[in-house]
């Protein structure tokens, strides 16, 4: 009879022991928080395709468009990474400079805004708008050299 | 070689703008002296083309690359034309290809248009000392010309950036990159000299009124 009676004790002491430690385990439980950050990466070249390595960078918040918000200088392959102030919503302005050459890009840091971008054309523009620009000349050489009537 | 938008400061650019306004007025006269000012215009219009689409021709000089200007040939074929053509193509230039800039349209204008002047007063110095019929000498001043009206809007180049680094930058960094550009163009002013020097040779040979002194 005993016997019997303590086999029915111990699983409850088991069970008793099991949940205290759960409790002790639920202390320790992680809080997790997130924001997404844009991380802006900036690839700077010049029309010769070849990379602006060492560059500086400037970049300037909307916030204050006089005073550099971040400078530094790009690397090898002319890339320059930063993560805007995301509570700066606007457009954030990104001057590549090196030995007086450069170019700034305006880049919209907010809510549904273009993730790519670029300042530059295809070369199939830069052909075709060539292609005008000289036919202009031509033609004006043509015009003024055209025979009196 | 061309100055973009942007890294100017403001009275730099209207420095610039009225430096080219002023040189652009006295071409423009000189222009206007000539017995028929519209002759040389096809010849003009033809060389703006070049000058155009010369900032796309890269020549690769380690560690950088660098690109023709011609401006120098312009100011020794054209002459009082050169300023005007050069103006136009660098407009086209910054408008379609942000080579340059509006603001700096002047600065740059100013920076090599009057250096081709200068080539053009070089290249006609050889009437002056009685050398004008020789075909080597219209190549030794043609190739002076070329390499004069780069060299010195090289020069004037170097000068406006290094004087006007922003604060806010890195100088000696900016400065020694500046340096370095400029160095890497003194192979370009002798390939233009030398092409110039061609150019006018070959002109004085099958075309000899296009370089007559106007």
């Amino acid at each position: 009879m005993f016997s019997s009676k303590a086999k029915l004790v111990l699983p409850l002491v088991i069970l008793i022991l099991a949940s205290l430690s759960t409790t002790t385990v639920l202390a320790h439980g992680a809080k997790i928080e997130y924001t997404i950050n844009t991380v802006v990466e900036i690839m700077a070249a010049y029309d010769s395709g070849e990379p602006m390595a060492d560059a500086q960078v400037t970049v300037y918040a909307p916030s204050d468009l006089e005073t550099p918000w971040l400078t530094g200088t790009t690397d090898d392959e002319g890339r320059f990474t930063f993560t805007p102030d995301p509570e700066i919503t606007g457009t954030w302005d990104v001057q590549v400079r090196q030995a007086g050459h450069g170019d700034i890009v305006h880049i919209a840091i907010g809510e549904g805004v273009a993730s790519t971008g670029s300042t530059g054309f295809t070369t199939l523009q830069i052909v075709l708008m060539s292609a005008s620009v000289i036919w202009g000349f031509v033609g004006t050489a043509l015009y003024f050299s055209r025979r009196k009537a | 070689m061309h100055i973009p938008d942007g890294i100017l400061p403001a009275a730099a650019s209207v420095a610039g703008y009225a430096t080219t306004a002023g040189a652009t007025w006295y071409s423009i006269r000189k222009i206007n002296e000539s017995e028929n000012p519209q002759e040389s215009v096809p010849k003009a219009a033809l060389l703006t083309a070049a000058f155009f689409v010369a900032s796309w021709i890269h020549i690769p000089i380690p560690p950088t690359s660098v690109h023709l200007v011609l401006n120098g040939l312009l100011g020794v074929v054209l002459g009082y034309y050169a300023f005007p053509a050069i103006l136009i193509g660098l407009f086209f230039q910054a408008v379609m290809f942000q080579h340059g800039g509006l603001t700096s349209l002047g600065v740059n204008a100013a920076m090599m248009g009057i250096p081709a002047l200068l080539a053009y007063f070089v290249f006609q110095l050889r009437f002056h000392l009685k050398l004008g019929d020789n075909r080597v000498w219209t190549g030794i001043f043609g190739f002076l010309g070329g390499a004069l009206g780069l060299g010195i809007a090289v020069l004037v180049a170097f000068t406006i950036l290094i004087t006007t680094i922003p604060g806010s930058m890195d100088v000696a960094a900016e400065r020694s990159s500046i340096m370095a550009l400029t160095l890497a163009h003194a192979p370009l002013i002798l390939i233009e000299g030398l092409f110039t020097a061609l150019i006018v040779v070959f002109l004085q040979r099958v075309k000899p009124e296009l370089l007559e002194a106007s």
